[in-house]
């Protein structure tokens, strides 16, 4: 065994620059494997905190109905009585809030905006009060200020939908809606804020207003369409759901943040499968540079290597001799490909790259606006590691059993 | 006492759609320590005969005993084994593996064997000495002249004190003066150790060293003669 590891040790060096091109192959598809994850697992990260801290919040109760018709908004389905379900899920070492979601069309004057117009919006009405505990808007206002308690006309605007639509601070709107019941009804508001939230999804299309002015203009009788609830973040929130609903009268479901943010998996999902078809390609392309370069070693050495089994070395004895040699490939690809990934990555987890010139205009799935960042994994590197040495061996296999099969005569007279 | 007996063998080649008969029903029966030489013109079935006899290639007919027993009855594990414990080979080109040194060349065959580091060490360091090599143990093939190399594949052949050392032409890549250097290293050999030796030539020099000539021609033999 000590001569077959100093055998495949020294012919490592035997062809050295053959050795230093496949090697940087490995070391440039591991390099990719390390970036291409740590782009990803940070990207899915930010966003599902985005999700849980401005969208979703961890956990959210609905009347029963409310899920199936959720696209209309349906005030119909409302939570009545919200005080007492708020008083049993926060026992479950949470916060919760009530927020009432409607649809509306958004009037526009042209003496504020320049130009008369309409449009279709969502408007959530949030408590002033609560909503800071479960959601994290705080933070992010850019101009003007936040909503206050019992506010009849202010309203709270995401930047990017402020900008698109030319609104600024002090310009007031019209919201014509339908209330609980099926009336009409039409509210003057004025724009009090704006905030810039990271999560583009939102900020794109943020119209918050005062839950009790809502309460009043669409008559809820103190009903909600939901009961948002975040919970400590290493909650197991399955439990926690299963726990939550069986405390809940009947008519309510509980909903994790995964059951609403089933669009922004499903494109994770997607993109990671096209990524992972990108890694598998520039995998295949360093097996076949480790393939090729053992190819070449093993017609180079074909005298050598009838000579070995002349000599009575065991066929298996030359192949684990060629493959320690295959693997000492892979192990300094490895090594480098490992050292350059890290190094990006630590640009990649402290500064990243800002993508907002992009985001701004495209939604892409994921739930980040500006600045994209890296995210550290012990188990990608090691799995890059592993991998790299493991499938430099197993792509040298069948080159070197190619070459046993030939008779010794054959391989000792090889020109 | 033989220790090599040639039975009516026979070795043909498929070459395109033509058979060629290498060997055709040659027997020879080889004593222990001879020194004998097969001679014959390229195609004669030299190097075939050896490479049956090394058990490195597969006869149509007939058969070879070593030490009484056949080749043929051997699977190729067995042959394998019978050549790290038995054989020696010594070849034209020296096959020598150019990233190690001569001392590493050599002891690598020890290292194939059930034989402590301390015997590879005093096995390999004798035998070098043997063949004149003291002091170039460190030295790479490349550094080495060609009369050294195969001195250096000698000693690979020498070194576990084989029962039959066969050579292939092992003069053919050097001048007369050093191929004469290393007829006459395997022939010490050969008288201190009482190794058999069998090695291939077309060179009439090379044959005057034999103490037994063999003579092939188109696969069959056509003299036996031995010399002194």
């Amino acid at each position: 065994m000590k001569f077959i590891l100093q055998l495949a040790v020294k012919n490592l060096s035997r062809y050295k620059r053959r050795t230093i091109i496949t090697a940087v192959a490995i070391a440039v598809g591991l390099m990719m494997y390390i970036i291409v994850d740590s782009i990803l697992r940070g990207a899915s990260l930010e966003s599902m905190r985005n999700l849980r801290w401005y969208e979703t919040a961890s956990l959210r109760v609905y009347a029963e109905g409310y899920w199936e018709d959720r696209a209309f908004l349906p005030l119909e389905n409302s939570i009545e009585d919200p005080a007492s379900i708020m008083s049993l899920v926060e026992g479950e070492q949470g916060v919760a809030t009530v927020r009432t979601t409607f649809a509306a069309e958004m009037i526009l004057y042209s003496d504020d905006f320049g130009e008369n117009g309409n449009m279709n919006v969502k408007v959530t009405a949030i408590d002033p009060t609560q909503d800071f505990e479960v959601y994290r808007f705080e933070d992010t206002l850019v101009e003007g200020r936040f909503l206050e308690p019992g506010e009849m006309d202010g309203l709270l605007l995401g930047s990017w939908f402020a900008e698109d639509i030319g609104a600024e601070v002090g310009y007031w709107v019209t919201l014509l809606t339908r209330g609980k019941g099926g009336f009409y009804e039409a509210f003057d508001m004025q724009i009090v804020g704006i905030v810039n939230c990271p999560n583009p999804n939102v900020n794109r299309t943020l119209i918050m207003m005062d839950i009790a002015a809502a309460d009043t203009y669409l008559g809820m009788e103190n009903s909600v369409t939901s009961i948002d609830i975040l919970l400590p973040e290493k909650t197991d929130l399955e439990l926690a759901k299963v726990a939550i609903q069986a405390k809940l009268p009947e008519g309510l479901e509980v909903f994790t943040w995964k059951d609403l943010a089933q669009d922004y998996l499903a494109i994770v999902g997607a993109k990671q499968g096209g990524t992972g078809m990108i890694l598998f390609l520039v995998f295949i392309i360093a097996a076949v540079g480790v393939s090729n370069t053992m190819l070449m070693a093993m017609y180079e050495r074909m005298r050598e290597l009838g000579m070995m089994r002349a000599l009575g070395m065991r066929d298996r004895d030359i192949l684990l001799s060629f493959l320690f040699e295959a693997g000492g490939i892979g192990l300094i690809g490895s090594v480098v490909g490992i050292a350059l990934g890290s190094l990006v990555n630590i640009y990649l987890v402290n500064t990243g790259f800002d993508f907002g010139f992009m985001f701004r205009n495209m939604d892409i799935g994921f739930r980040i606006s500006s600045v994209m960042r890296g995210a550290w994994s012990l188990s990608t590197i090691l799995k890059a590691f592993s991998a790299g040495i493991f499938l430099s061996m197993l792509v040298a296999v069948l080159p070197i059993r190619r070459a046993l099969k030939l008779d010794i005569p054959t391989c000792l007279h090889h020109q | 006492m033989s220790i090599i007996r040639i039975e009516k063998v026979s070795r043909n080649y498929k070459t395109g759609a033509t058979l060629v008969k290498a060997l055709k029903k040659v027997s020879l029966t080889i004593e222990a320590g001879e020194f004998l030489s097969i001679a014959g013109p390229s195609g004669s079935g030299k190097t075939t005969l050896l490479n049956l006899i090394g058990c490195i290639d597969e006869l149509d007919e007939g058969e070879i005993f070593i030490n009484d027993t056949a080749i043929s009855s051997m699977d190729k594990i067995e042959k394998t084994a019978f050549r790290r414990n038995n054989l020696g080979f010594i070849f034209q080109t020296y096959n020598l593996i150019p990233v190690l040194s001569a001392y590493e060349n050599v002891s690598f065959v020890l290292s194939l064997l059930d034989i402590s580091e301390r015997e590879i060490k005093r096995r390999t360091y004798e035998v070098l000495m043997e063949v004149g090599l003291e002091g170039m143990e460190d030295r790479r093939p490349s550094k080495l002249s060609g009369g050294q190399q195969q001195r250096v594949a000698i000693a690979r052949a020498l070194v576990k004190n084989p029962q039959i050392i066969l050579a292939d032409e092992p003069t053919a890549n050097l001048d007369s003066k050093t191929g004469a250097e290393i007829l006459k290293l395997m022939k010490r050999m050969n008288e201190k150790y009482h190794t058999t030796f069998l090695f291939s030539t077309h060179d009439q020099m090379i044959m005057d060293y034999a103490s037994r000539l063999v003579q092939l021609h188109d696969g069959a033999i056509v003299s036996d003669e031995r010399r002194r």
